[in-house]
């Protein structure tokens, strides 16, 4: 005899489940099932991870669902085969799309419509009534059931343990044989092992929002709801044998497997009758020829013939056909995009405009993109302009319909936070308590909680409650939370996407994703296709639009000039503030000592200064044997082949799964698998199993331990952090696109940069300091000369001068300032003019605080005065000028420059009239504090004082506690390192200052300058100098208070609650990590 | 406790906890006022962060305003940090204004307070110098005027946003609003600034709304003569009740607790204590509860001053009172009255009451209530059997039943042999693992020869170490 569980509910039943799908497959293998049901609560999200384990464990997976009704008894559902198993996706669909993300609305009527041939188990309520009798509701539900399902319904029969279970089960059986509805044994499982019912109650405490001591009777009483072995199984249900014999009835009868589910590829991607592999092959030779003209090179025919040989043997042609699909419609509405990712960089997908990149720079074989041994699908990210990417995704709905598209699910995990959070508050810790623990998980990395932060933080690690919160806390850490809704990942099928698995609603209007994440679809092999947004790209059309506009220019990605010496002469001198993924710190003090000359020097740029590459300590090894001082050698015939082109040095993600390969003996899917389990932090056992395995297959190969151990920490830097040759090749030709405008059109380049905000590393301020010095002049925003974007106005010298807009100026709306362009026919000459145009009060003083009244010759302060008038002619008298100061013989009090500095930070971020650190070099003179421009004259290893405002605060993971700082002054920029030791004594200076002066060492090597610092002060205080001040520096009180000199604390409270400090106005530094 | 380590008040805020208040050691870590939590945990990690309650500190004004009243009785709150008292004629009787201020200031500095005090002739002028003013605190007899010129407009208890934009025109001392037109001003900031700028020059008159301090529930009886007679003390006892009830009812309160003092002529006091379940102004009803314990009063050489005090007084709930169908439950007032002179006399301890508790673990299955007036948050639990009798220790016994879990077959029991007849069970409870540790119970209802019903349980798994221990834990009939 043998039993199945047919009854089990997985983690992916949000806060219901306490075990993942994977340990319930694991456990059942281990006790001897030879299959188990996954019924989660109307859903099928858990599924794929259980059939992939169930897969491993050589046992056969159930595919269910619980069905909870909304009008009825709950149901389990078992399809029987791939038809019923499509009946059971749109069922749970319909009801998934008539509610809110996360909730699934199911009537009877719906199960009815879709009922026929899936096998239906009946959950009957949990308790008799008074009379030891099931409700007379629960009996009339049975019969329309009954009615409705004929033999293909069972009903549960569960031990509970909950003392009249003999009584229950015999009532039960008395139904069972009244109404012909066969009993069948489940456990109603929730997790495992019996040890997880402590997660589950707690599961149950964050569902219902209660603490684990008022959670009551919503806990269950005992612990019986584990997987329990056959024979335990067999023993409680030995008076109803049949109800065991009835498992394996409906075990038997559902079949159906995940492998049976077929993908097809959509089908309105040719014309003509063609087939794809024919469409493919027409499209190629005619973008070969847009693209090369008709004298095709040799290597370009032999390229192509290759990949179509190659894309028709894995039968890939209607994949490559979807995406040109989207690009084509892409480019009709002039939205700008470029294709990444393995097969990306392909000739084909160069002709077919998926990508810029002209592959002709590689010399990469087709097929080291796409792994044949696992015949997975390749694989092409689009990147979209990050403003116009909802047009490409609606033109996809549009296109294929909401049933045949949509967007993969991300299933949200648990993370540390999170699960000290809710684990905490369950566990009924005060929020100060749990505060305190999360604070004393470690701020940068993903350790645990270690014992000495605990202690810190006044914990005692000893206390038994703590620990079994922290127990918990672990246990509960990579749960699924949520499903939330994919970046752009897009599922296309041929026929209905509903008949494959459910479609859910997600939380943006307009958006519908299915209930599988991208692992999910990977593993059963269905094509995706990411549609992403990259706001470089929006940056970059709006460059070519202006470009056009006012040069006449007709630019785009492909027919920039290419390897312009000029352009890697600025790169090399890191002149790059703006331009894509070069312009941070780490990167442009990387440039000067890489000195990129070509192409792919640029996609070794890119792909080096990642935390991959740094922890896997490969940056210097390169960049000795790039500028000869180290000789370029190999370790093997067969690594040079793989590492040539990176001088013996692997930078990418390819390289190093190529090394586990040809080194150490790995299968493809191996290394990819090894890949895998290194970028999530929860198969950490894994992990250490594929370094013995890497590391003893190469020292078999007659690599050297150490080196192979180099190539393991290599392998596990990629692992989170990689970057794929491919990804660095379609990302290096941005860099250089935008470099390129940059170094020729720096107007144009600032102008759609500003444009893009929010995007980059850098404020507008900096953007236009930087513009500014490469010779642009920058015009003030004006209500006469400005638009709602920046634009560029007549030439000034070389460049057309740059016009900021009113998009600059905080807090004011769009649609205001269309009204004032609108009615701007001339131009305004008087405030009351501008009210008759029906701007507010309100706009027209946050005008006044921009200073934007220029043109009619009032600064910001007289043009507040204006402003601030209540009443203004009417009547009679309207449209004449109201009295104005003078004739109210008031004269104001005039502001300072440095005053005006600071409004125009506290305004707009930035000020066309003097940098604020040049208002207080006197001072900073006077304590030998030099200029950042000095520094560049100085010695290494000279003792240096320098300060200027934070831009950007930095401590990357990869660089040991370490703090790196840009700062910057009326002169440029100085970047700054800070040691560890040193970090947590200047913490406070550094976390708060806005002004900060750095007294430490210089390092100066070639063009790039460091200062390493010693000490940190906060001179934040300096800037309050810039505005006067009555209120502030108060004297001491002269009063006699008997015994009692100084100021009571809180005497200027209320006017420091109103006032901002004017050092606070400056922005604050960005924090990257 | 917290005097010497920094830490600051926090409100939710769109999401984000909001520093209210940051004390002195914090500000000196440069925490402010509006930053969020977070930001400051990063500055000091070890900082305390207590939730703001703005009700605490409008209570707390009210009581310093209250206890303010020993100077002046006009003392009116200014929210949400000031005090303002009108001292005419007052400050004499500290001998002067400064030796007036010193002492108010000595006072709260005593307390732990840190204040800032000012006097002047107009409520606008005190307020402005207290907060603003770096010299003097007394303000001479029709001085104002100077006082406030070099003030900021702040001062001048405007709304904020006039503030700001008057510190955008450069206008930043009160001398320079006053050489302006007033129509200027007007025109662009209203009437109000011209009207505090009145009031704080004395121009226009201000008055305060002084608080009004509660009374408390408390009669007093002077007697002529001396009481020694019971009779005596009983006609005291009335009279203050009838008084203390009139109050009450008027007021729509009840008492809950009420003290009688009787103050000897030897200095001794003589006192009885009495509780009542629900709040009452039954005066009849409330003489009933103090006649049992008069005897307990020692008049000795006689009683001179009788004092009743409400110590515990809550509102009194009005209910529509019922002709007929009065029903013996908890709302019923005579049962309530019953109990609480049952009560008097054999001790309130004697008296219990049990609610359900949401536990599946039988011992904490129910629970003490702690008033006559506790509502039942959740039901009695009905659909388990529970024996009518639950021992308070589970007691040993000895037991033959078949392995692993099926019911007993025989049990001792105080040296008693009992043959089971029938059987249920078994009813598994695990351990509250978040309250004890320990094994989980297998309970069964077992019926004997003799037709008496018991509930058994087996604590822990059948094992073939027999760790397991049987018990008996109740009776059904």
């Amino acid at each position: 005899m043998n039993y199945t569980e047919l009854q089990v509910t997985s983690n992916f039943s949000f806060l219901r489940g306490a075990s993942h799908p994977e340990e319930l497959v694991e456990h059942a293998a281990a006790l001897g099932y030879k299959e188990i049901a996954i019924t989660d609560h109307n859903s099928l999200a858990g599924i794929v991870r259980a059939h992939a384990a169930a897969k491993k464990n050589g046992i056969r997976i159930i595919v269910g669902s619980r069905l909870d009704l909304l009008d009825g008894v709950t149901l389990l559902a078992y399809p029987t085969n791939s038809k019923t198993y499509s009946q059971i996706c749109n069922l749970l669909t319909t009801g998934n799309l008539r509610a809110e993300k996360g909730e699934c609305h199911l009537y009877r009527s719906d199960v009815y419509q879709y009922a026929k041939g899936i096998k239906f188990i009946v959950l009957p309520p949990t308790d008799l009534n008074e009379l030891f009798e099931f409700d007379p509701s629960f009996i009339k539900a049975l019969k329309e059931y009954r009615e409705a399902f004929g033999d293909d319904l069972s009903i549960a029969a569960s031990r509970r343990y909950q003392g009249d279970d003999s009584k229950y089960l015999y009532q039960l059986a008395q139904l069972s044989s009244q109404l012909n509805i066969p009993l069948v044994a489940t456990n109603e499982v929730h997790y495992h092992e019996p040890t997880r019912r402590q997660l589950q109650d707690i599961v149950t405490c964050i569902r219902e929002k209660c603490t684990i001591y008022n959670a009551g009777f919503r806990l269950h009483p005992n612990a019986e709801r584990y997987l329990k072995p056959q024979e335990e199984i067999f023993r409680l249900f030995s008076h109803y044998p049949e109800a065991i014999i009835r498992t394996q009835q409906i075990a038997e009868a559902c079949e159906f497997s995940l492998d049976e589910l077929k993908y097809e590829y959509p089908e309105e991607i040719t014309t003509h009758g063609h087939t794809p592999q024919e469409e493919l092959t027409f499209l190629a030779w005619q973008g070969a020829k847009e693209r090369y003209g008709d004298d095709l090179p040799e290597k370009t025919i032999t390229a192509i013939n290759h990949e179509l040989k190659f894309i028709e043997q894995m039968n890939y042609a209607a994949y490559f056909l979807t995406v040109y699909d989207i690009v084509r419609f892409a480019r009709q509405q002039k939205i700008l995009c470029q294709g990444r990712g393995s097969a990306a960089n392909s000739t084909i997908c160069y002709c077919l405009g998926i990508t810029s990149v002209d592959p002709a720079k590689f010399d990469l074989l087709f097929e080291r993109f796409i792994s044949t041994a696992r015949n997975e699908p390749p694989d092409i990210d689009v990147d979209f302009e990050h403003e116009r990417r909802e047009e490409v995704i609606q033109y996809i709905y549009q296109k294929y319909g909401r049933d045949r598209a949509a967007i993969v699910a991300t299933v949200t995990q648990q993370h540390q936070k999170g699960a000290i959070r809710d684990v905490g508050k369950a566990m009924g810790l005060s929020i100060d308590t749990i505060n305190r623990l999360s604070a004393s998980i470690s701020e940068f990395t993903d350790e645990w909680f270690e014992g000495k932060r605990l202690t810190e933080q006044g914990l005692n690690p000893g206390d038994p409650h703590l620990r079994k919160v922290l127990q918990l806390t672990r246990e509960f850490m990579g749960f699924p939370r949520q499903l939330g809704q994919h970046t752009g990942g897009f599922v296309i099928t041929r026929g209905k996407l509903s008949d494959l698995v459910p479609v859910m609603n997600a939380r943006m209007e307009d958006r519908t994703c299915i209930e599988w994440n991208k692992d999910d679809i990977d593993a059963l092999g269905f094509m995706k296709i990411d549609v992403l947004a990259l706001g470089m790209l929006t940056c970059i059309r709006k460059a070519f639009d202006i470009a056009k506009e006012n040069y006449s220019l007709d630019l785009t990605l492909a027919n920039i000039p290419q390897d312009d010496p000029a352009v890697y002469e600025m790169i090399c001198h890191a002149d790059t503030i703006g331009v894509f993924q070069i312009e941070s710190r780490a990167q442009q003090s990387m440039l000067p000592r890489l000195q990129p000359r070509c192409f792919y020097d640029l996609v070794i740029e890119v792909a080096i200064v990642r935390p991959g590459p740094i922890q896997g300590d490969m940056v210097h090894p390169y960049l000795r044997r790039r500028n000869g001082e180290e000789p370029v050698e190999y370790p093997s015939k067969e690594l040079e082949e793989i590492l040539k082109r990176t001088l013996g040095v692997p930078l990418f993600q390819e390289q190093a799964m190529k090394i586990a390969i040809v080194a150490a003996g790995f299968t493809p899917a191996e290394a990819d698998q090894l890949r895998r389990s290194m970028a999530t932090f929860k198969a950490k056992g894994l992990v250490t199993q594929f370094e013995e395995k890497l590391i003893k297959g190469m020292m078999q190969n007659g690599y050297t331990h150490e080196y192979a151990e180099r190539v393991f920490k290599q392998l596990e830097g990629f692992g989170s952090y990689g970057f794929p040759e491919s990804h660095a090749a379609s990302f290096a030709l941005l860099v250089y696109v935008s470099a390129w405008i940059k170094c020729y059109y720096p107007d144009v380049f600032a102008c759609a940069l500003l444009n893009s905000m929010p995007m980059g590393f850098y404020q507008p301020a900096q953007i236009v300091i930087d513009a500014r010095k490469h010779g642009v002049e920058v015009r003030p925003v004006d209500i006469n000369h400005s638009g709602w974007d920046n634009l560029l106005e007549e030439k000034a010298g070389k460049y057309h001068g740059l016009r900021l807009g009113f998009r600059q100026v905080k807090g004011l709306r769009q649609d205001d300032m269309e009204l004032l362009i609108l009615n701007r026919k001339k131009s305004y000459s008087t405030m009351n003019e501008l009210r008759d145009a029906g701007i507010s009060e309100a706009t027209l003083e946050k005008l006044a605080d921009a200073d934007a009244f220029r043109s009619i010759g009032f600064d910001r302060r007289q043009a507040l005065w204006e402003v601030s008038t209540k009443d203004r002619p009417v009547a009679l008298f309207s449209g004449q000028p109201a009295a104005d100061a003078k004739e109210e013989n008031v004269s104001l009090p005039t502001m300072t420059s440095s005053e005006h500095v600071v409004h125009d930070y506290a305004t707009t971020s930035l000020s066309l009239k003097a940098h604020p650190v040049s208002f207080i070099r006197e001072k900073l003179h006077q304590l030998h504090v030099v200029s950042t421009r000095q520094l560049s004259s100085l010695k290494n290893g000279d003792s240096v004082k320098v300060a200027g405002l934070v831009l950007v605060r930095q401590r990357p993971g990869t660089a040991g506690g370490i703090c790196f700082m840009t700062i910057e002054d009326e002169t440029g920029f100085a970047n700054v390192v800070i040691f560890e030791s040193l970090f947590e004594k200047f913490r406070k200076e550094i976390l708060q200052s806005r002004l900060i002066m750095v007294e430490g060492k210089l390092q100066i090597e070639g063009e790039v300058i460091h200062v390493i610092v010693k000490r940190c002060y906060n001179f934040s205080s300096l800037l309050r100098t810039l505005t006067p001040k009555n209120n502030e520096n108060l004297p001491v009180l002269t009063l006699a208070y008997p015994d009692e000199k100084s100021i009571p604390a809180g005497l200027n409270k209320r006017s420091q609650v109103r006032e901002v400090a004017p050092e606070k106005i400056f922005p604050e530094a960005r924090n990257f990590k | 406790m917290l005097h010497d380590k920094p830490f600051v008040l926090a409100s939710p805020d769109h999401g984000r906890m909001v520093i209210t208040a940051a004390n002195g050691l914090a500000q000196k870590e440069g925490i402010d006022i509006g930053m969020v939590v977070a930001d400051a945990r990063a500055l000091i990690p070890s900082l305390e962060v207590l939730d703001d309650q703005p009700e605490t500190l409008a209570r707390l004004l009210n009581g310093l305003a209250e206890w303010c009243i020993r100077y002046t009785p006009a003392v009116a709150i200014d929210p949400p940090d000031g005090l303002l008292l009108d001292v005419t004629g007052c400050a004499h009787l500290w001998g002067g204004e400064k030796q007036y201020i010193t002492e108010i200031w000595k006072r709260f500095k005593a307390f732990g307070y840190d204040i800032s005090i000012a006097l002047a002739d107009t409520v606008g002028a005190a307020w402005a110098v207290a907060r603003f003013s770096p010299n003097d605190r007394i303000i001479e007899n029709g001085q104002q005027h100077m006082a406030l010129l070099s003030l900021p407009p702040a001062s001048l208890r405007i709304e904020a946003s006039a503030t700001e934009r008057l510190e955008k025109l450069g206008l930043s001392q009160i001398s320079q609003l006053i050489s302006m037109p007033r129509s200027a001003l007007r025109r662009r900031f209203g009437a109000q600034i011209l009207q505090r700028l009145d009031q704080a020059l004395g121009y226009e008159e201000e008055r305060i709304n002084p608080v009004q301090p509660i009374e408390p529930y408390q009669e007093r009886l002077p007697c002529l003569e001396p009481i020694v007679t019971a009779t005596g003390i009983e006609i005291a006892l009335q009279r203050l009740l009838d008084a203390l009830c009139h109050r009450l009812q008027q007021e729509q309160k009840g008492l809950r607790t009420v003290v009688f003092k009787g103050y000897r002529m030897d200095g001794k006091i003589e006192k009885m204590e009495i509780g009542t379940n629900r709040p009452s102004c039954n005066s009849k009803h409330l003489f009933k509860l103090f006649e049992v314990k008069i005897e307990s009063i020692e008049p000795a050489s006689g009683i001179e001053l009788f004092t009743l005090e409400a110590s515990k007084v809550e509102d009194l709930s009005t209910v529509q009172e019922q002709l007929w169908g009065n029903k013996m439950d908890l709302d019923n007032v005579e049962l309530s009255e019953l109990l609480d002179r049952i009560g008097g006399k054999i001790g309130a301890h004697n008296i219990h009451r049990y609610v359900p508790a949401e536990h599946y673990w039988p011992e904490r299955s129910f629970k003490e209530a702690s008033s006559l007036n506790e509502t039942i948050q959740t039901a009695w639990k009905v659909d388990r059997r529970r024996p009518l009798q639950l021992l308070s220790r589970p007691e040993r016994i000895e037991v033959t039943a078949p392995i692993p879990d099926y019911p007993p077959m025989l049990f001792r029991y105080a040296g008693k042999l009992h043959k089971i007849m029938k059987a249920d069970g078994p009813e598994r409870i695990e351990a509250e693992w978040w309250l004890h540790d320990g094994q989980h119970r297998d309970y069964y209802c077992v019926e004997d020869e003799d037709g008496y019903r018991y509930w058994l349980f087996r604590s822990g798994h059948y094992d073939a170490a027999k760790s397991y221990q049987w018990f008996i834990h109740g009776f059904f009939s």
